[in-house]
């Protein structure tokens, strides 16, 4: 167990858990950026100098508070709650210094390899071999928001990309801009499944100069209805799939393995079978937070943090073993919060599905400040979620995995999983944040909203930066006020 | 690439498009507006309103919240007259009228005019804090205590009360890092600044034992919060050019001294700011401007650690527009890397 000198109740220091005793006042809350800085005047700087990403102690470190980031531009920092646990405090730290940490790891002669819109899978590939570090410039879609900025987007449409196009369009700006990440090693892009507008993204940054491997990943799982005469295989959430699908899969996967042989020098299968492994503890790790989370009689750690972890479990932002240190702590944090009874939002938060991620952060806060707890999520990512099989074929079981993901199925899967929610009793409403210019959205919401009659459902969609009106403001208070009057009865 | 995007690279060892050009341009930005002086450095919103017109002006890399160096000093205490026309001068130092015990640390949010540099720090980070760096100067301990007593005694008193004057030190360090906190919870990026402490004023003895040890302080306290901490000291910094790596401090932003011969003693250590004679650029003709500029820029990208080009002290008041407007054009061209962004676009970020 990890251990530490911190403050007690008392105001003591003395060696307790980490993560659990930090200040003088411990009682789990959501806290501003102010609140932040002055609790950060308690930590120890032993304790700052613990923590480090790529355990590199001359630039490793990432323990800083949210005032430091915002100083750097992320400007809505200031209009955000935070969780005030020191594992929240790591948590984002962490977030915050990818940037700086892709740059360090060329820097000390790792290998930084781009993965692009297959979503969770490939990663795992990348990070078999050594000193390799993948990342998602997609999760750039959120810097605009975080910084209130837009820079990127309008660098993006001056690039070509109309403005109406999804906000996934300030990866391309990044890549013109060589601020946010190095120029990676290798640029590998997935076309099928990806959505319609980042596959244009992918093809436009060759046309600044990149190079891109491409691989491609069934653009639709099917039903099992259609596939006669032909073996079919159910994956781990009970979805089908052809049993070819997985054959080319495997074959662009191995592909991919060749490449980064070809890049490295190294081959050893050995290493894929570990990584998967390590994988499935952090995904172990973070489908108990989910449930602690969503089943806990108070919500023991806020929206916007969970949903910034389930995002990690796509790659571990750049240093797996941190995160996957990171998580323990939550977890740690989580589980004791949960024993004494502890949470973040009121006893009676309204119970709430969240259906595909909202690009502005702002908005989870927003919805749980209104009185709403979220339970349940659906953000398009099941794929990173569920457990790997650590027998048989590497390949084959990284692609079986994958085909529990959203993004090659239908609608109606998507819906089957929220109604599940409600049947089960466990939410009141839903809310859908639709991302502008998506070609899942457009048509996908209305589909759900549509199907989810027998309860509250609104959908939004998510305006540019710093675009969240009052008249918005409103649309989600009537939402949740509506909620209430059923939660109540 | 925005300012950020480039002042971001620089201090993460990462080559940008071009050098960073970040001109010490602070109250020469009411000049520049139109703003008149003694309302720059008195309503916090004037002065940053001026910052940013100058900023859209100039198109330079920072911007610099900061009028003078009495700031803590008046917030503990110290009287000062505030001149139509110039800034403000101080009158009566508090340990005139007040014993040290006596004196309490300012609250950033209510005591003298903390609350204006604040005001203008938040306004500014509003405005464009998403594409350019807010660099908000805070007076070093040294400087600050300078101003709390009567200066000749108060350095007579670092030899004959050294006690004394570090009682006085520890009270001005932790008046530093409350401003700081507050700088830091608005968007600003605390840049220390240190005048006094210049060989120019004192020896190297004194300078290590009552201002380095409370500029090293400070600079740890900034360096919790994982900030990138720019110390400048005016003057002829020669003969305490070892001490300055010591200070921990990330960025070494210097003014009358030989910029190879501090590249070369310490610059493996240290990112340089500096160092242009703000008297050419007050008086001297363009092209010397220029040319002089070129060379520094070219001397100052040599170092390992990296560099921006700055003039050696603030940019004097009533410098004209066009010779500051012909440094910061030659500092841009000469720190060129990227030899495709040949000009800029956008207004505001000086892509």
């Amino acid at each position: 167990m990890l251990r530490c000198s911190a403050l007690n109740e008392n105001g003591d220091w003395e060696n307790v858990k980490l993560g659990l005793y930090m200040t003088t006042d411990w009682k789990p809350a959501k806290i501003t950026l102010s609140e932040w800085s002055r609790q950060f005047r308690a930590i120890p700087d032993e304790l700052i100098k613990k923590f480090l990403y790529y355990q590199n102690p001359e630039w490793g470190i990432y323990l800083s508070p949210p005032a430091t980031f915002m100083v750097y531009g992320a400007r809505e920092l200031k209009h955000l709650k935070f969780d005030n646990s020191l594992a929240a405090l790591r948590l984002w730290g962490f977030l915050f210094n990818e940037s700086e940490r892709l740059f360090r790891a060329k820097q000390i002669g790792k290998r930084v390899i781009a993965t692009m819109g297959d979503l969770g899978t490939i990663p795992i590939i990348i990070m078999s071999f050594p000193d390799c570090i993948p990342f998602y410039p997609e999760c750039l879609w959120w810097a605009p928001f975080f910084n209130e900025s837009n820079v990127l987007l309008d660098k993006a449409s001056e690039l070509g990309v109309p403005e109406a196009a999804c906000f996934s369009k300030a990866v391309l700006s990044a890549f013109y801009k060589k601020a946010y990440f190095p120029r990676p090693d290798l640029l590998i892009a997935a076309t099928g499944a990806s959505c319609d507008d980042y596959s244009c993204i992918m093809q436009l940054l060759e046309e600044i100069g990149y190079h891109l491997f491409w691989v491609e990943i069934p653009s639709r799982r099917g039903r099992k209805e259609y596939f006669v005469g032909e073996e079919y295989v159910m994956t781990q959430e009970g979805l089908f799939y052809p049993k070819r699908f997985e054959k080319y899969l495997v074959q662009e996967y191995k592909r991919i393995w060749e490449k980064m042989v070809e890049l490295t020098g190294v081959n050893d299968l050995t290493r894929l079978s570990k990584t998967i492994k390590q994988v499935n503890h952090l995904r172990q790790r973070v489908e108990k937070i989910k449930e602690l989370s969503a089943t806990a009689p108070i919500a023991p750690f806020p929206a916007l943090e969970l949903m910034e972890i389930e995002f990690g479990n796509l790659y571990g932002y750049a240093d797996f073993d941190e995160w996957l240190d990171i998580m323990e702590m939550v977890l740690e944090t989580i589980e004791d919060r949960v024993a004494k009874g502890l949470g973040v939002l009121s006893e009676d938060a309204i119970p709430i599905a969240w259906v595909t991620p909202s690009a502005d952060p702002f908005l989870l806060n927003l919805v749980e400040d209104l009185g709403c707890r979220v339970v349940a999520t659906e953000y398009l990512i099941r794929q990173a979620l569920v457990k790997i099989k650590e027998d048989g074929d590497p390949f084959s079981a990284l692609a079986h995995s994958f085909f529990n993901a959203s993004l090659i199925g239908s609608t109606q899967e998507r819906i089957r999983r929220i109604q599940d929610y409600i049947n089960a009793g466990k939410i009141t409403g839903v809310l859908i944040t639709n991302v502008l210019g998506c070609s899942h959205c457009a048509m996908e919401t209305r589909l759900i909203e549509k199907a989810l009659q027998n309860v509250p459902v609104l959908a939004i969609d998510v305006p540019a930066p710093t675009g969240i009106t009052e008249q918005l403001k409103t649309r989600i208070a009537a939402f949740v006020e509506t909620m209430r009057d059923i939660w109540k009865s | 690439m925005t300012s950020r995007e480039r002042f971001s690279l620089l201090v993460i060892d990462e080559q940008s498009d071009r050098c960073n050009v970040m001109p010490l341009i602070t109250s020469h930005a009411a000049t520049v507006s139109g703003i008149p002086l003694k309302r720059y450095y008195t309503d916090g919103q004037a002065m940053a309103e001026a910052q940013i017109i100058a900023i859209e002006k100039y198109r330079h890399d920072a911007i610099s919240i900061f009028s003078e160096v009495g700031i803590i000093a008046e917030a503990l205490g110290s009287e000062f007259i505030y001149p139509d026309d110039d800034l403000p001068v101080l009158k009566t130092p508090v340990l005139n009228k007040s014993s040290i015990t006596s004196i309490k640390i300012p609250d950033p949010k209510s005591d003298g005019r903390l609350p204006l540099y604040l005001e203008a720090i938040d306004y500014t980070y509003k405005a464009v804090g998403d594409r350019i760096p807010i660099l908000a100067y805070v007076p070093a301990p040294f400087t600050t205590g300078m101003m709390l007593a009567e200066p000749e005694k108060f350095l007579i008193a670092t030899i004959k009360n050294s006690h004394q004057v570090k009682e006085i030190m520890e009270i001005c360090l932790q008046a530093a890092i409350e401003f700081s906190y507050e700088i830091i919870d608005a968007g600003g990026l605390p840049i220390i600044v240190d005048p006094l402490a210049s060989a120019s004023v004192i020896s190297p003895k004194t300078y290590k034992e009552f201002a380095w040890f409370y500029e090293k302080k400070l600079i740890d306290f900034l360096h919790r919060y994982d900030l990138d901490v720019i110390l400048h000291i005016c003057g002829d910094t020669t003969p305490i050019i070892d001490l300055l790596p010591e200070t921990k401090a990330d960025l070494i932003s210097i003014d009358q001294v030989d910029l190879s011969l501090i590249r070369d003693k310490i610059g493996g250590k240290m990112r340089l700011i500096g160092n242009f004679d703000t008297s050419l650029l007050t008086f001297g003709d363009s092209s010397i401007i220029i040319e002089k500029t070129q060379e520094m820029v070219k001397e100052g990208m040599k170092n390992a650690k990296g560099y921006i080009a700055a003039t050696g002290c603030e940019v004097p008041i009533k410098t004209p527009e066009e010779n500051v407007k012909a440094f910061i054009t030659a500092a841009k061209e000469a720190g060129l890397i990227w030899q495709e962004i040949k000009k800029e676009t956008l207004p505001l970020s000086s892509e």
